[in-house]
């Protein structure tokens, strides 16, 4: 007993070393052949990754983030490594101004002249492209359990019913909200005037909040897919992930007609990226027609940015490009971001 | 008193520990064949256990779901499969998990059980700095543990990664070991060291001896706790992580935006299975330490 | 040479936290008092806004909150572990009987909560059978209100108190369960005072383990609370991710930080006045240690 307590004692102690050792390793073996990623889940499907890395004879490291503001207090602090990431709109400005981007060399990227110019136009949040190129445009929308409701308008309004009272729920994601009640009132979802935000709150506290179950930015398309709620703010990609297939029929997915915050989701090269010839590579593949209309199609997005491989699609869309023309980008507001939060925080903290 | 002498102190002593040893064994052994003293908290124990597995039996009953969301479509084992064959990155995220739990936890267990050891044992000035110390990484959200680490290793310019993930897990769970290990220590009686002192037992003697067979229900709770910890978490870890050190939690939080797929429920019924399947065996041998 | 001696024993972890745990402690402290950065981190100027800002009604009723549904869950779990810690402690096979405790807490807390959610939710299980028994009945919302987050929160720090109490009960001399009956205590009586004073040190150690972090909790209220679920945890979150106030965030957590230091002083790690131990506590363990197996 107490030899092999000891020998216990002695095993951790030698155990832990050689832990240490394992790990430091394991953080030493990086090539040029590899590439770091940092995404958002899944928004790369691995079958797209499978072919660079196969094309290309390299490695691909693909780590993710769940939220803009994770992803960006993470690449500020420093020290992560990562070659490519995928902002939205607003934190592409953001870190341009931070000075945490590279310069794209446009002359690396022949696929670049697939992109709807339409899109390009949109982003003014770095002006030329000289910075990102856009990735997808998308936004978020309402999905119906047509089983439960029949009748029902396609507008923001239906968080109003109170007949469907404890069987909504919205996004727990300020921008997103507020840009929704915003555009419903015929406001920019980037207004920086305080009454017309207080407004928006107003009408998302004292009309649509006690309507709903909760707001969920996590589980959401579970709790629609367990038929928890019958109306669902979100994403239509969560939502029918989690939706079983034979029952696809049974949801509809709508962008309001009064539109709401899109976003448009870029990839960048950060500075000091040190794999910069395989992220133009990486870039470059993604727009592929080919390869863009896989993405696509994995997703059921409408092909939104990449022009060519709107023909090459074959899946179903959960929306058109089209349905997003009332929708209006997201930016950096700034300072007065200050003015969302405490609105926000008014909602959120309750009673 | 019959002799003063140090030997025969030592003589007396000892035979006296030989009455009472025998003494309880007597006891031990009685307290098997009576009726249990308190049926109502085994009944409690045995509805928290109910209550603590509930969750996980609606898991492994979703495991063997043919379809993915909650209601019932016929059994089917696609989600095993799924596992098995193609989760290469579920696999990759359950392996670091597994290295990091178990190599933060032994880290965490050795430096907090000495450290308990040192302040139980021993008053020194530094004591009740120490133990205010080890106490205040509990205190603070994780979120603003994981976010100050960032800032710091970036500061030291520490490249992230594994190795962060096992510093920062084994430092949030370095309170928990200590406070755990001194609680067992501090209801013991000094004496009993006294008087193996008194016996002539050296500083090792002691603490393999004595001090570590005593302490050791604590300590196993410790590791367990700190297992289960590190296992856990993911604010940590989120920002503490670097290229290629994806935990499960990292891994599985990752897909909320497009679905937690029921993969995870095959791994969980996997894990849990796996555990009860490893820890059965090892049943008498684990009796070692309970029978002290 | 004992003083040396129990330094000795405690240096690692000093020197461990000094570095990994003192040093970002200093970070945040220096945090709270600075200006925010526009996009997160901060601007090298002294500033109070932080502190200033933590005045806010709105921040004070979640604290609020947080504090009553943290000790009531903390009560709740206390008195749930306490006889399991004692069924354990008294078990013969007490090795199997912990694990069974903490095994399920080896699968994700995110898929758990999920199937908590299954179980209880308005289509879940329990409101299935409801409705099977009442048919027509719309059945029952558990969740989506404090108390559900109540429940879960209990769920979830079980394991955390019944560990620390188990590894100080079981080290209690249960002889002294039956003097205490034979001086004529009822069992009532010698539960209450005999076996708790003696276990005094797993008693704090467990609501520690169960009040700290559940006045950090986030992801409970967030999952599992309605719309009016907030807590702390959640407040901080915020102003690190979503708002990008690392100040304000920083404060807030320095204020609970500090403000729990403080009781815990008081009330946990005070030492008790007088000698605990009327009885010798257990020397055969340490005999039969010395002698050998």
């Amino acid at each position: 007993m107490n030899r092999w307590l000891r020998r216990l004692v002695l095993n951790i102690a030698g155990f832990g070393m050689l832990a240490a050792l394992i790990l430091t390793g394991g953080c030493a073996r990086s090539t040029d052949k590899t590439l770091y990623i940092f995404n958002w889940t899944y928004y790369t499907p691995d079958s797209v990754i499978q072919k660079f890395e196969k094309e290309y004879g390299v490695k691909v490291v693909y780590d993710t983030f769940a939220s803009n503001e994770e992803m960006f207090a993470k690449l500020k602090a420093g020290g992560s490594s990562y070659d490519i990431t995928f902002p939205s709109g607003d934190y592409v400005s953001i870190m341009k101004k931070e000075n945490m981007l590279e310069k794209i060399d446009r002359s690396k990227l022949k696929n670049f002249a697939n992109i709807d110019p339409e899109v390009l136009k949109l982003c003014d949040f770095d002006p030329g492209n000289e910075y990102s190129v856009p990735y997808y445009l998308g936004a978020a929308g309402v999905a119906v359990n047509t089983t439960k409701v029949q009748n029902y308008e396609k507008s923001w309004s239906i968080f109003e019913r109170k007949d469907l009272a404890n069987r909504m729920i919205m996004l727990d994601d300020m921008r997103e909200v507020m840009g929704d009640a915003l555009k419903y009132l015929g406001y920019s979802v980037n207004t920086t005037d305080q009454a017309q935000i207080d407004q928006a709150r107003d009408l998302i506290n004292n009309v649509w909040k006690p309507n709903l179950l909760k707001f969920d930015a996590e589980a959401f398309a579970k709790s629609f897919a367990a038929g928890e709620v019958w109306v669902a703010q979100g994403y239509a990609e969560s939502i029918f992930a989690e939706v079983d297939k034979s029952r696809w029929g049974e949801v509809d997915f709508f962008i309001p007609k009064e539109g709401g915050p899109s976003y448009l989701d870029s990839m960048v090269i950060l500075k000091n990226a040190k794999h910069k010839d395989l992220a133009y590579l990486f870039i470059d593949f993604i727009h592929r027609p080919e390869i863009y209309a896989e993405f696509c199609d994995y997703f059921g997005f409408p092909s939104t940015v990449n022009v060519p491989a709107r023909a090459l699609k074959k899946g179903e869309m959960w929306y058109r490009p089209e349905d997003l023309t009332a929708c209006e980008l997201k930016k950096d507001v700034g300072a007065d971001l200050e003015k969302y939060n405490a609105a926000w925080q008014v909602i959120r903290v309750g009673k | 008193m019959v002799s003063t002498t140090h030997h025969g102190r030592m003589r007396r002593l000892a035979m006296l520990w030989r009455i009472r040893r025998i003494l309880r064994k007597g006891g031990k052994a009685a307290r098997k064949f009576m009726p249990v003293r308190s049926p109502a908290s085994n009944l409690i124990y045995w509805a928290v256990i109910g209550f603590l597995f509930l969750p996980l039996f609606v898991l492994v009953f979703y495991s063997f779901n043919a379809g993915r969301q909650a209601q019932w479509q016929g059994f089917s084992l696609v989600w095993y499969q799924r596992l098995v064959m193609d989760s290469p990155e579920l696999w990759r995220a359950f392996t670091n998990s597994i290295m990091i739990a178990g190599g933060s936890a032994l880290m965490a267990t050795a430096i907090g059980t000495l450290a308990a050891i040192g302040t139980t044992r021993y008053s020194f000035r530094l004591r009740s700095t120490v133990a205010t110390l080890s106490f205040i990484p509990m205190i603070l959200p994780e979120i603003v543990v994981g976010v100050s680490l960032l800032v710091f290793f970036a500061g030291i310019s520490l490249k992230l990664g594994l190795f962060t993930v096992w510093i920062a897990h084994t430092t949030f769970n370095i309170p928990y070991v200590y406070l755990l290990v001194s609680a067992r220590l501090e209801e013991s009686d000094p004496s009993i060291i006294e008087a193996a002192k008194d016996l002539g037992a050296n500083e090792m003697q002691i603490l393999f001896r004595i001090i570590l067979p005593m302490a050791l229900p604590g300590i196993l709770s410790a590791f367990l706790t700190a297992v289960t910890l590190s296992l856990e978490d993911f604010v940590i870890t989120f920002f503490v992580t670097g290229p290629g050190g994806t935990t499960l939690p990292l891994y599985i939080y990752s897909m909320i935006r497009f679905g937690v797929s029921p993969v995870i429920n095959a791994l969980s019924a996997v894990m849990v299975a796996g555990t009860v399947l490893l820890v059965y065996p090892a049943r008498n041998f684990l009796k070692v330490f309970a029978a002290r | 040479m004992k003083q040396r001696a129990g330094f000795l024993y405690t240096l690692p972890q000093i020197l461990w936290l000094l570095v990994f745990f003192l040093a970002p402690l200093c970070i945040i402290i220096a945090y709270s008092f600075l200006k925010k950065g526009l996009y997160g981190g901060v601007e090298p100027q002294f500033s109070l806004e932080a502190y200033q800002a933590m005045a806010n009604p709105s921040i004070l009723m979640v604290a609020w909150r947080t504090l009553r549904i943290s000790v009531i869950a903390t009560i709740l779990t206390i008195l749930i572990a306490l006889p399991c810690g004692y069924s354990i402690a008294r078990s013969s096979n007490q090795a199997i009987r912990l694990f069974l405790v903490i095994v399920p807490f080896w699968t994700n807390f995110l898929v758990r909560i999920y199937a908590w959610i299954a179980i209880l939710g308005n289509e879940g299980f329990i409101n299935d059978i409801i409705r099977w028994v009442a048919p027509g009945s719309a059945g029952i919302q558990f969740l989506y209100n404090q108390w559900a987050v109540v429940l879960v929160l209990v769920y979830m720090y079980l394991p955390y108190a019944i560990l620390p109490l188990f590894s100080t009960i079981d080290k209690f001399d249960f002889t002294l369960l039956d003097a205490a009956r034979d001086l004529g205590a009822t069992r009532f009586q010698s539960y209450t005072r005999v076996l708790l004073p003696n276990i005094r040190s797993g008693l704090v150690t467990a609501g520690l383990f169960t009040f700290v972090p559940i006045f950090g909790a986030y992801a409970v209220p967030l999952l599992i609370g309605g719309k009016d679920s907030y807590m702390l945890g959640n407040i901080i979150a915020d102003q690190l991710t979503k708002t990008r106030n690392w100040p304000l965030a920083s404060a807030i957590s320095m204020t609970v930080t500090l403000s729990t230091t403080i009781l815990v002083f008081l009330v946990a790690l005070r030492k008790p006045k007088e000698q605990k131990w009327v009885f010798d506590a257990d020397p055969s363990a340490a005999m039969s240690a010395a002698g050998g197996r």
